[in-house]
């Protein structure tokens, strides 16, 4: 293999361990091959941010809504339905994780992602704690790379949650946050979306998105740390 | 949960991702469509075939819609092969382009061959590992590895100051 394919393939954590470390150890002793992969960094970090990531006109997202008009009662439905399972529903964690993403599909699909769209932290945590009994921790972690493009209030577990959207590149990050601290961390995907949970500070933290795991787990990190509060 | 509704919550999410796809491999609106109509139909018919996730089982049938239409429509935009060795292979030191402006950039990807834009286009805008770019391309990992270098060498070269200006004037 090219030296050239193998620092493509190191940028894009696709080496095997072995193979990384030796680039990595070449690149120790030689200036030239450390600034060649720093510049194909960059390169590829250009390329996602700034090339044009075309989304589909509406009319193939309205196809099958009219058939969808029953989403509506969706919530009221999810209700029904955990008042009937109670706490045994709340306790197969699995469904709640199969819940959460179906929250954000649903979300995603509805386009109502969010209720006030705003960046400014200092905006969406009073809108949240006039429509909760409690008050999120709104982090602003644009910083980061994450930019805060607003917020809303579901409906999961039973109960009315924050829901908190970031952003990173074309992906939706939703993170719901309710008072709840009794979580290990742990991970779940399903469909192509990945869920990451934590606990901080009394409150349960979600994140639900189709970004990559690596990633998801970095904002979750973040948020975990106190970071942009 | 009927097909339908299945259908709906596991391939409708990605509509996006296909049409972006779609979009860059046939570098219009009006063709995307088209393309894009036709591989949601067959996406629809052939659901039952998902196995996995649904966003490379989607890509994939947009992918082979886009080639067969282009095959029709645009046969001299899929040469035999484009994976013959580089004439002049210019190693990472030509890559220089440090300021990139948005539309050089996105001229450049346009630009590219087709088989290296789709390379290009799965691994930085849907983030796929090589292993699910070859599932969709239906090529080996190495053809994927050794398409995107080439790719990303193609765009530092086009990005180079004078190319840009050399890119507009042909334009």
């Amino acid at each position: 293999m090219r030296t050239d394919d193998r620092l493509h393939a190191y940028i894009d954590g696709e080496l095997d361990a072995a193979a990384a470390l030796e680039l990595e150890r070449e690149m120790a002793q030689n200036p030239a091959l450390r600034a060649s992969a720093e510049r194909l960094r960059e390169l590829s970090s250009a390329v996602r941010t700034q090339a044009d990531y075309h989304r589909a006109p509406q009319r193939f997202k309205n196809a099958g809504r009219e058939k969808r008009r029953w989403l509506i009662f969706a919530p009221a439905f999810a209700l029904a339905i955990l008042l009937g399972a109670g706490i045994g529903l709340y306790l197969a964690r699995p469904g709640e994780d199969a819940e959460l993403v179906a929250s954000h599909v649903r979300a995603t699909l509805a386009n109502r992602v969010i209720d006030v769209a705003s960046a400014d932290q200092h905006t969406v945590k009073p809108w949240l704690s006039a429509r909760l009994p409690y008050s999120p921790p709104v982090a602003d972690l644009s910083s980061e790379g994450f930019p805060l493009t607003g917020a809303r209030v579901d409906y999961v577990g039973g109960r009315q949650v924050a829901v908190l959207v970031y952003q990173r590149r074309q992906h939706i990050v939703d993170v719901y946050l309710w008072p709840d601290g009794e979580t290990t961390g742990r991970a779940f995907a399903r469909d192509g979306f990945n869920v990451e949970h934590f606990a901080r500070g009394g409150m349960r933290y979600a994140l639900v998105s189709d970004l990559n795991r690596n990633e998801l787990r970095d904002l979750a990190k973040l948020l975990n740390s106190g970071s942009g509060s | 949960m009927t097909d339908r509704a299945r259908y709906e919550a596991l391939v409708l999410p990605h509509l996006d991702a296909a049409y972006n796809l779609a979009r860059w491999l046939t570098r219009n609106d009006h063709d995307a469509e088209d393309v894009l109509q036709e591989a949601m139909l067959r996406a629809y018919r052939h659901f039952e075939t998902l196995r996995g996730e649904a966003r490379p089982w989607l890509l994939a049938i947009v992918r082979n819609a886009c080639w067969t239409w282009l095959r029709a429509n645009r046969p001299a935009e899929l040469p035999a092969s484009q994976d013959e060795p580089e004439s002049e292979a210019p190693g990472p030191e030509a890559l220089a382009a440090r300021e990139f402006d948005r539309r050089a950039l996105n001229e450049a990807i346009a630009a590219l061959p087709l088989a290296f834009r789709e390379a290009i286009v799965l691994r930085e805008l849907e983030d796929l590992p090589y292993k699910e770019i070859a599932r969709i391309a239906g090529i080996p990992i190495g053809t994927v590895m050794s398409r995107i270098a080439r790719a990303r060498r193609l765009l530092a070269q086009a990005l180079q100051p004078a190319a840009v200006t050399r890119l507009r004037v042909h334009k």
